[in-house]
């Protein structure tokens, strides 16, 4: 599915050149869920937007489902962000203004064809246990919430390819495993993930580890031992019989 | 892209930044406004002049005994001419084919007196078919007829402006007047005329018989003006040759000496008086026109600003899919609907206003809906034209860069 050579991308800033890429490989099979990992200057930013196709390279190959995505034009690799990527952010990145069926929603205005936006909207939501929070706004839900709206938003196009950019950043433990346990659901209904995180803990509920150190790859194998995040959560319920609800 | 699923978002973004909305939306509104008022302002005085034209008559023709010069659109009199006679006006009434009469006049500023009071006021003796033929109505009492004229009778029809001056709120029908030193009988008041298109009072006048004025009052032989009715309103510059030839004629001109008299039609003069409105209209209607460039400027300072502020939002929309283009329509689109919207209420705030300023007396005015039309397109160009700057800035925004910023 993404078959990446050699890859380098340099950014030249007045007199200053800057190598943030050294020459990475790797492939992603379809249905795996990788976790890419590295301290921050590693690089996994830049080649989080290059994989999401909202950066070019500066050489090397990076081909997504066989599509060569140095060589596709500005409208092209919009076509491929709204049809065949789904993104999370760490910010999550939802409108203010917009109630949560109105985000989901968003991607469909750029999408090809028709159908039912609203129908495919309350899907996604349900997917991800909002659909009883349709029309609350970002402001009126939780930050776990809010991220999960944005992954409703990511799945809506029913993307081949999830890129979640440090997704559990902004969330307390909780909320943070709860976006996990989805995102280990969705691997486990078979959809492509890749994780990028500086953490750990979090890069080992996905299946293989990729770490990134100073541009190249460091470390490339399967996650021996994968946390499951719903018995996380469950652990933590138990250990905190005093929590209140919600 | 889909527009429709898009168009309610950008009403919601738009309705949810109310200040800056409003503040964008007042100076289109005032524009387009401005540019309907002031149009309806000038039709309306088109229309007065209108509604002048055709109070005096478009088939009246007048011949003025000097040779008039037009100074910023009024008549001035050069010098004394005595050439022009009665005989004069009966031949034109008895030679010229497309002539259906002819009434001689004279006129002269005197005072006028009742009792104790006075007022200088435009004395014109004329015949009594000059009743007819200037389209001058009765209020009360009546007209003198041509015997009256035959037989030099001292009788006088006063214009409401005289009997307010002289008589204040009194009936003057019956009442003795003098005209100089010359005693009168007020036969009849006639009906208020108003403004002429030279702006005199049409109705600070007092109507003699004219040969009563000739040989009682001012004592000459000659006339000053005749005015002519033609049969048709459409061949008025032909019915002027005819009378240029035979006046020439019968004064015995030599070929290239100038005209000691004007022929004038109303409706050539009133079309200088229709055109100082039309260019009027025109210039205040730029003045209009600018305000509403001055909102347009509004929408761009708006919408570079909702650029700043939703670079995050831009990113988020080409991250999600957006191609440069679209995320252009859209800030178009915004600029547009801010600007159709600002069309929309300005065409009301234009109405509103072309009606309140009818209703406090303030113009007449026509409520022009080419001009609320032409307002309304206008202020959606202006918008679109002030929206390209920012929608290309915004789509050239690179995603990322735009998705980090704070």
């Amino acid at each position: 599915m993404i078959e990446i050579e050699n890859l380098t991308k340099t950014y030249t800033k007045g007199a200053v050149t800057t190598e943030v890429l050294k020459g990475v490989s790797f492939r992603v099979a379809k249905g795996e869920f990788v976790a890419i990992m590295g301290s921050s200057g590693a690089g996994k930013s830049t080649l989080m937007n290059i994989l999401g196709g909202l950066d070019q390279p500066t050489s090397g190959t990076y081909r997504l489902d066989g599509v060569d995505m140095a060589r596709a034009g500005d409208d092209e690799l919009s076509r491929i962000r709204n049809h065949k990527i789904g993104f999370v952010f760490q910010q999550f990145h939802l409108l203010d203004r917009a109630d949560a069926m109105k985000n989901v929603m968003l991607p469909l205005i750029y999408a090809e064809g028709d159908g039912d936006s609203a129908a495919r909207a309350e899907k996604a939501l349900t997917a991800v246990g909002l659909a009883a929070r349709k029309h609350h706004r970002p402001a009126e839900l939780s930050g776990g919430e809010q991220q999960r709206v944005a992954i409703a938003r990511a799945l809506i196009t029913d993307p081949g390819l999830l890129l979640a950019d440090e997704p559990t950043g902004n969330l307390d433990t909780r909320n943070g495993l709860e976006v996990l346990g989805l995102f280990q659901r969705l691997h486990r209904e078979g959809r492509t993930l890749i994780l990028i995180t500086h953490d750990r803990a979090v890069a080992e509920h996905a299946r293989r580890l990729i770490v990134l150190k100073d541009g190249r790859i460091a470390e490339d194998e399967p996650v021996a031992q994968p946390r499951d995040a719903e018995a996380e959560l469950k652990r933590l319920a138990a250990d905190t019989p005093a929590a209140k609800p919600g | 892209m889909h527009l429709s699923r898009n168009a309610l978002l950008s009403c919601q973004i738009l309705a949810a930044h109310k200040l800056r909305t409003l503040l964008s939306l007042t100076g289109v509104v005032v524009g387009v406004g401005a540019v309907i008022l002031m149009v309806s302002v000038g039709r309306g005085a088109e229309k007065r002049i209108l509604d002048r034209i055709r109070s005096m008559g478009t088939d009246l023709i007048i011949v003025n005994a000097a040779p008039a010069r037009l100074m910023i659109g009024r008549q001035r009199t050069v010098a004394t001419v005595t050439t022009l006679t009665p005989g004069d006006a009966r031949a034109i009434a008895d030679e010229c084919s497309f002539v259906v009469a002819a009434a001689p006049a004279v006129n002269k500023s005197l005072v006028v007196r009742w009792e104790g009071n006075n007022t200088t006021t435009t004395v014109t003796g004329i015949a009594s078919d000059g009743f007819h033929i200037r389209n001058i109505l009765l209020g009360s009492g009546r007209a003198f007829d041509a015997e009256e004229d035959r037989t030099r009778r001292r009788v006088a029809v006063l214009g409401p402006t005289v009997v307010k001056n002289v008589f204040g709120g009194a009936d003057p029908v019956g009442q003795q007047i003098r005209v100089g030193t010359v005693p009168f009988e007020v036969i009849g008041v006639t009906r208020a005329r108003g403004i002429d298109a030279n702006g005199a009072d049409q109705d600070d006048i007092v109507l003699v018989p004219l040969e009563t004025a000739l040989r009682r009052i001012l004592n000459i032989p000659y006339l000053h003006t005749i005015y002519i009715q033609a049969r048709d309103s459409q061949r008025l510059p032909r019915v002027e040759q005819e009378v240029r030839e035979l006046l020439r004629q019968r004064q015995r001109l030599a070929e290239g000496r100038p005209d000691p008299f004007t022929i004038q039609n109303q409706t050539t003069l009133l079309k200088t008086q229709r055109e100082t409105a039309n260019s009027m209209t025109l210039l205040i209607g730029s003045v209009a026109g600018l305000a509403l460039l001055v909102g347009g400027v509004g929408i761009l300072a708006v919408m570079l600003i909702s650029v700043r502020e939703r670079t995050r939002e831009i990113g988020l929309r080409r991250a999600l899919g957006a191609q440069r283009r679209d995320v252009q329509i859209q800030f178009l689109l915004e600029a547009a609907l801010l600007a159709g919207t600002g069309g929309v209420l300005g065409v009301l705030a234009g109405l509103a206003a072309t009606r309140a300023s009818a209703a406090l007396g303030m113009w007449d005015t026509v409520f022009s809906w080419p001009a609320a039309a032409l307002g309304f397109a206008f202020s959606v160009t202006v918008g679109l034209i002030f929206g390209i700057y920012p929608a290309v800035r915004a789509s050239h925004l690179e995603p990322i860069a735009a998705l980090r910023s704070e």
